[in-house]
């Protein structure tokens, strides 16, 4: 047994509770009545994929079957993994506290891109071959992927057995049906994953060959024995009836977002053209009302839990917010639940929203601004007035607020020196507009604080085509907004441009990064998302003895006509869309939401369905 | 309103939940428990509930104590134990609930078994009673301003130290409270610094907490 090996060391450890499993709400089976075992794998430490919602719902669903059984396994921080490779402790799930090396199916959720290392680091402390074409032959120990990032999953490739590209909700219980099907007829690993290809939303990538031209762009893409030539991502038809789980694992451990999490909406209507989620989830679906208050009610019930967030990717664009908002508010004052609500936009931020939320908690106020000027929001489609910006931050203030945070981006395409100087403009005329209002609040100063991340483009989005700024121009535009800011109450905070290359290049990279994510990992990158442990240099070096000139990936246009990485992966937005939605962004013409006006992204067209009534 | 105190063992797995995650841990074992537990009144109202002592991490116990309201004076103990045990996490169970007899003010001391992993019992017997029968215990402890040198031997009492199966267990009561709190691995390290037979720490369990007559705290 392991649990012994573990607790000898446990308390050498930082909040070793984390590694230990037995939280309430975490499903323990008897292992003789499971048939397939699946460890759910988070590419962090258990303080972030804890919070992750994702997790939570496939985690539950795949425990709704008696005979699967899903555990959790979450990167241990430094300190635990020195002890684990100290003492031989390979990699375990926190439910049985089994080795996952011996698990049916080994699944990571790909989150972001600088979580890529350290699924290698894992499989190795699980003592699983990191690269595919390593493993046996034999039918066990599948490792797949699903997330975000697998929409372009080729920089993975080599490292992973399939990708499930689209919502788990909707194939995971299908891909494992047919692993255990195949099982029980002794197939094996390869036979499996022939027939795997053939599911819809399951991308096996060592069934497709790339070929490359001379200028080192894609010149085809093969695919072999029989492997569909595009793979489609999969997508839950009812939404208001999709699976939601009655109850989440609780952490003893402060985690990221320790709250019950419902989710309103999936998909967005904006078409922001540098967003890559306003596109991946598409279409966009909601849930009813009174679903919504089901499902929070259940889930506050069931795990005591004194918060409740709502998840989407723009709350406020649900059409019946106040409806819903209303009904969730005499639940929540009643039982005396916090109710928090991210992803507001600025737009739609009326007045009466804006009292229901006082009601519930006065918290920070937060702007996604994106752009400094008009000129570049309608480039980047984000449809944001500066009149808006003003209407609501003058009802806020009026309100109560005397804080207020703005998000931009630094880097976008046809972006100017008057972009960045209008950064500073914009921040200067809300502290303005503080002091010119009557009913301010007193005693206070007015807080302005900027945060300007470096624009990455991202595949399946207009901006896929997009160069990325080099550090000298990212260097020159901070430098600029610096000068340009006058005073104390604006703070300016950036984002480390060298991890924003990095992202770029691992997001639109294709399957020659392979090697080189390899070399970075052999090299000791690992949580590459967090600043302490950033080794740009080791990167560097990685790239360099790979071969790979990441000016190649990060800096260089790719054209329309080009075959991208990604173009065999079908996420329902057409790329003849982005195209359009390209030339249209420079020509700095908005598109209308999907709302107001169909754009023809190709999502309605080929679900056969509509995205409203 | 009925003032209840609760006594729990923490046990197993949930002797790494430390102090603070504790207390988070039992805001939503009340909610879930839907007890009419009696909220604060203030800005921010929450359930009112105290632990008598904070417990060490990786520290084991079979007498912790809880105190909190109850809104409903109708409601049974025994109701209110069985249904906090039906939404306790694992190796965490209330023992009793009972009426909160004495003050907090009263508990002196604490009893702890500790359980020692040793090459040679025998001769760890012996430094362990040899350190009890030295004029002075010296140890570092920490306080608000810094490391302090203290004499623990005044307060410490040796209760038993014996062999146990394959551990050396000793026995003993160390004061706690709202004025001096020890813990026993300041006698330990003690133990470890007078050049003691090497040792590990297997298991510490706290097992009494007791009032200056050595009564058991209730």
């Amino acid at each position: 047994m392991l649990k012994e090996k573990i607790e000898k060391h446990l308390l050498e450890v930082q909040k070793p509770s984390r590694y230990i499993g037995g939280e309430t709400g975490s499903v323990v089976k008897d292992i003789s009545g499971v048939d397939v075992r699946f460890a759910f794998c988070f590419p962090d430490t258990y303080d972030i994929g804890m919070s992750h919602l994702g997790m939570k719902i496939l985690y539950s669903l795949i425990n709704e079957r008696e005979n699967y059984w899903c555990e959790r396994c979450f990167a241990p921080s430094e300190d635990f993994e020195a002890v684990m490779r100290e003492n031989d402790i390979p990699l375990y799930a926190l439910e049985s506290l089994d080795p996952i090396k011996d698990f049916d199916f080994i699944g990571f959720t790909m989150q972001y891109e600088l979580s890529y290392t350290n699924v290698l680091n894992m499989l190795d402390l699980a003592g699983i071959p990191v690269f595919a074409s390593e493993r046996s032959d034999e039918l066990t120990g599948i490792v797949v992927a699903g997330g975000p990032c697998v929409c372009n999953p080729e920089p993975l490739a080599d490292f992973f057995d399939l990708f499930i590209l689209g919502e788990g909700e909707e194939v995971n219980l299908e891909l494992m049906d047919l692993y255990f099907e195949m099982k029980k007829q002794g197939a094996s690993r390869k036979e499996f994953l022939l027939k795997a290809a053939q599911i819809e939303g399951i991308y096996v990538p060592s069934l497709y060959e790339f070929n490359y031209k001379d200028n080192g762009t894609i010149s085809g893409v093969t695919p072999l024995n029989g492997a569909p030539p595009v793979i489609r991502k999969r997508i839950i038809k009812d939404f208001d009836k999709v699976y939601y789980p009655d109850n989440f694992v609780l952490p003893f451990t402060e985690i990221v977002h320790d709250r019950a999490s419902v989710e309103v909406l999936r998909g967005c209507i904006r078409g922001c053209r540098f967003c890559q989620a306003g596109f991946i989830y598409r279409p966009f679906r909601e849930k009813d009302p009174d679903t919504i208050c089901r499902e929070t009610k259940t889930l506050c019930e069931n795990t005591g839990y004194d918060e409740v967030s709502l998840v989407s990717l723009s709350t406020s664009d649900h059409k019946q917010i106040d409806e819903m908002l209303s009904k969730l508010i005499d639940y929540t004052a009643a039982e005396r639940i916090n109710l928090s609500l991210p992803s507001l936009r600025v737009d739609n931020f009326s007045e009466s929203l804006l009292e229901k939320i006082k009601k519930v908690r006065k918290s920070g106020l937060t702007f996604a601004a994106e752009g400094g000027t008009q000129r570049l929001r309608d480039v980047i489609n984000k449809n944001v007035s500066e009149e808006e910006i003003m209407n609501t931050c003058r009802i806020a203030f009026a309100g109560g607020y005397s804080a207020v945070k703005l998000y931009f981006m630094m880097g976008l395409p046809t972006e100017t020196d008057d972009d960045i100087r209008g950064i500073a403009d914009l921040a200067q005329r809300i502290v303005d507009l503080f002091y010119s209002i009557e009913n301010r609040p007193k005693g206070k100063g007015v807080q302005v604080s900027i945060s300007v991340a470096t624009f990455v483009p991202k595949p399946f989005t207009p901006f896929q085509f997009e160069p990325q700024d080099t550090r000298e121009m990212i260097e020159y535009k901070q430098k600029l907004l610096m000068d340009s800011v006058k005073t104390k109450k604006i703070k300016v905070s950036y984002h480390d441009p060298d991890v924003s290359m990095l992202e770029v290049i691992l997001a639109k990279g294709d399957r020659r990064l392979c090697k080189a994510v390899y070399a970075a990992w052999k090299k000791g990158c690992k949580f590459d998302s967090w600043d302490e442990h950033f080794k740009f240099d080791k990167w560097m070096e990685a790239f360099e003895e790979c071969g790979i000139d990441p000016a190649f990936y990060a800096n260089r246009r790719f054209e329309y006509d080009e075959i991208l990485p990604w173009d065999h992966l079908d996420y329902y937005v057409s790329k003849e869309f982005f195209i359009r939605e390209n030339k249209t962004a420079h020509k700095a013409i908005t598109t209308p939401n999907c709302r107001q006006r169909c754009s023809g992204c190709g999502v309605t067209a080929r679900t056969g369905g509509r995205c409203f009534e | 309103m009925n003032r209840v105190r609760a006594v729990f063992e923490k046990k197993g797995r949930a002797k790494y939940i430390s102090h603070l995650d504790l207390n988070r841990c039992m805001l939503r074992i009340f909610r879930r428990s839907g007890l009419p537990v009696w909220y604060t009144e203030g800005f921010n109202p929450h359930p009112y509930y105290s632990f008598a002592l904070a417990l060490s991490l990786g520290f084991e116990s079979s007498c912790e104590i809880l105190d909190f309201n109850i809104t409903d004076d109708s409601m049974s103990l025994d109701e209110i134990r069985d249904r906090l045990n039906k939404v306790m996490p694992e190796d965490m169970r209330i023992v009793s609930v009972k009426p909160q007899r004495l003050k907090i003010t009263e508990i002196a001391k604490a009893e702890y078994a500790v359980f020692l992993a040793s090459e040679n019992a025998e001769k760890l017997i012996a430094d362990v009673q040899a350190l009890m029968n030295s004029d002075e215990i010296l140890v570092e402890k920490k306080t608000k301003r810094g490391f302090k040198q203290v004499d623990i031997k005044p307060d410490t009492e040796l209760v038993e130290c014996r062999k146990n199966g394959a551990f050396l267990e000793i026995t003993m009561r160390l004061p706690a409270g709202t004025q001096t709190n020890y813990n026993p691995t300041l006698f330990l390290d003690a133990l470890k610094n007078a050049g003691s037979q090497p040792f590990s720490v297997e298991r510490i369990r706290r097992i009494g907490i007791l009032c200056k007559n050595n009564e058991i705290f209730s």
